[in-house]
Formats: structure tokens, sequence, C-alpha cells
């Protein structure tokens, strides 16, 4: 695994993903909703794990198996390049509030919306891709421009 | 059987997100910048066969394997929150080279930075799962102003 994945391998296993859990539970796969249910167990919203949450924990194990055979990160990108420690892990919380609830406001992320959503042409789900694809190339744009 | 169905449909794409460098900040930006273009052929052959393959579902009438219910999703039509929440997304995303799904996955590997990454997607979600004001709720979101449309 010390090695990407060929695109045509690994995006495709990623697709089929989102069939398998259609076909199995009738679900839509999303990685927002298995973050949503952590925080709705945390709030007693719900009782215990259901689907989603046991999706969270499965995308931690998958990391956890690259964990040890794969090859690990060193620093984390343009972040650590630019800034030191505190100020990395202050941006990446603010980052991840943004994440959090941007795609929740949004109806879903990268696989919710991104595949999930546009894979049955939902329009909300094609309005929002395209408006994050833009934002975050725009922004990654930007981020080079003034670093 | 369906929460270990969900496991393991999961792991396998935490597993196929982290070989595939999604969990690597510095493939995402390369891949946002047009520098390399893994990134879009990864997500369009992942978009591509899940069309197809929710297609075939679909044209076999497929009934779900462990609930026995017809396999059916239903379309979304946009409101202003899919623009506005995806906008905030989009920004997140750059900055932080990563979405939800690789973030749990990093957890996984043990990229300590991911914790930081985390603690913000959950205080985000939290926010974003309370009561809000209706006035918010139609300038923001495009709910009631939806609602009077119709």
């Amino acid at each position: 695994m010390h090695q990407q994945l060929a695109w045509y391998v690994g995006g495709p296993i990623l697709g089929l993903c989102v069939v398998a859990l259609r076909w199995l539970t009738n679900e839509r796969l999303g990685a927002t909703g298995a973050w949503s249910e952590l925080v709705e167990r945390a709030t007693g919203r719900v009782g215990a794990l259901d689907t989603r949450g046991w999706m969270w924990i499965g995308l931690v194990v998958g990391g956890v198996v690259f964990g040890l055979f794969g090859s690990s990160l060193d620093g984390y990108g343009w972040l650590t390049e630019t800034f030191s420690g505190w100020t990395v892990a202050a941006i990446l919380v603010g980052a991840g509030a943004l994440i959090g609830y941007g795609a929740k406001l949004a109806g879903g992320c990268t696989s919710g919306n991104g595949l999930s959503g546009n894979a049955v042409l939902s329009p909300a789900s094609l309005v929002a891709t395209g408006t994050f694809f833009g934002t975050a190339i725009a922004v990654s744009f930007l981020i080079e421009a003034l670093r | 059987m369906r929460r270990f169905a969900a496991f393991v449909v999961g792991a396998v794409f935490g597993l196929t997100l982290s070989w595939s460098g999604m969990t690597n900040p510095d493939v995402l930006r390369n891949g946002l910048l047009f520098r390399d273009s893994y990134l879009m052929l990864f997500f369009a052959s992942a978009l591509v066969t899940a069309f197809a393959g929710l297609r075939v579902l679909r044209r076999l009438k497929a009934r779900t394997l462990l609930t026995r219910e017809p396999v059916a999703w239903t379309a979304v039509a946009p409101r202003r929150r899919h623009v506005a929440g995806a906008v905030l997304f989009g920004v997140g995303w750059a900055v932080a080279d990563a979405c939800p799904g690789p973030i749990a996955a990093q957890l996984g590997q043990g990229v300590g930075w991911s914790v930081a990454t985390s603690v913000g997607v959950l205080a985000g979600i939290f926010v974003a799962t309370q009561p809000r004001p209706a006035a918010f709720r139609q300038r923001v979101e495009g709910v009631a102003v939806a609602a009077q449309r119709q």
C-alpha cells in the first residue's frame, strides 16, 4: 500500500460502495451523516449508534488498516510548511467547523452530495457540488497566491 | 446486520480513500490546483460507477438485500442553503485539504492533526443541528421563501 492506488481502481471501488449501501440497506452513503450520528449520540438524540455511526467506525478502521500497511504522512501539507504547531491546530479546528457546518447546511459533503446525490442526479447535489468544487479551487489558488 | 453492513462498507470506503491518497493533504491540494489530474479522474470515475450501478439496481427493480424493501431514492430541489453551505464547506475543504470521510480515516491512520479537524467538524455539525430562528431559515436557507412559492 506504499504506492497510490490507480484512480481507475480506487474511483470505481468508491462508486461501488455507494451502490452496495443502497442495495444492502437503501441508504445514501455520506460521511457527514456518519459524523452527525456521533453528535446525535453525544447529545442524547439517539440512544445507540445505528448504521451511520457504524459506518463512521468503519471509516476509521479503514484508516487503521492503511496506517498499518501504508505510508505515513510527513507533516500536514501547506499548513505545516507555512505555520507552526498551535497555529496549524487552530486553523484546522476552524476549517473543520466550516466543513461540518457547511456540509450539514448543504445536505452533504463530497460523498453525500458529490457522489451519492449526483449519482441520482439530485438537483440540490449538482448545485452544491458545483459550488463547493468551484469555491475550493478558488480558495486553493488564493492560498497559493498569498503564502 | 444492517449495522455490520454499514461498518464493512465504511471500512472499504475508508481504506480506499486512504490508499488513493485522499487523506494526504498534498494530493488534495495538487488536485484542486490542477497540478495533478488524479483527484478529478478519481472523483469522476467514482461518480460514473455509482451512477451506472444505481441505474442497474433501478432497472432490475431490485429490493434491498437486508430489509427487502424496494430500492428507491428521492431527488432534492436546490435551495439557498445548498449554495451557502457548499461555499462554507468549500472554504474549509480547501484550507484543511480534507473532507469528512478522509478526516475519519486520518484519525484511524493516527494523523494527529486530524484530531483538531475532527473537533471542528463535530462542533460545526452541532451548531448546524441546533434550532434556528425563522429569519435565518428564510434568509440563509431559503426555506420559508420556497414554501411561499408553493
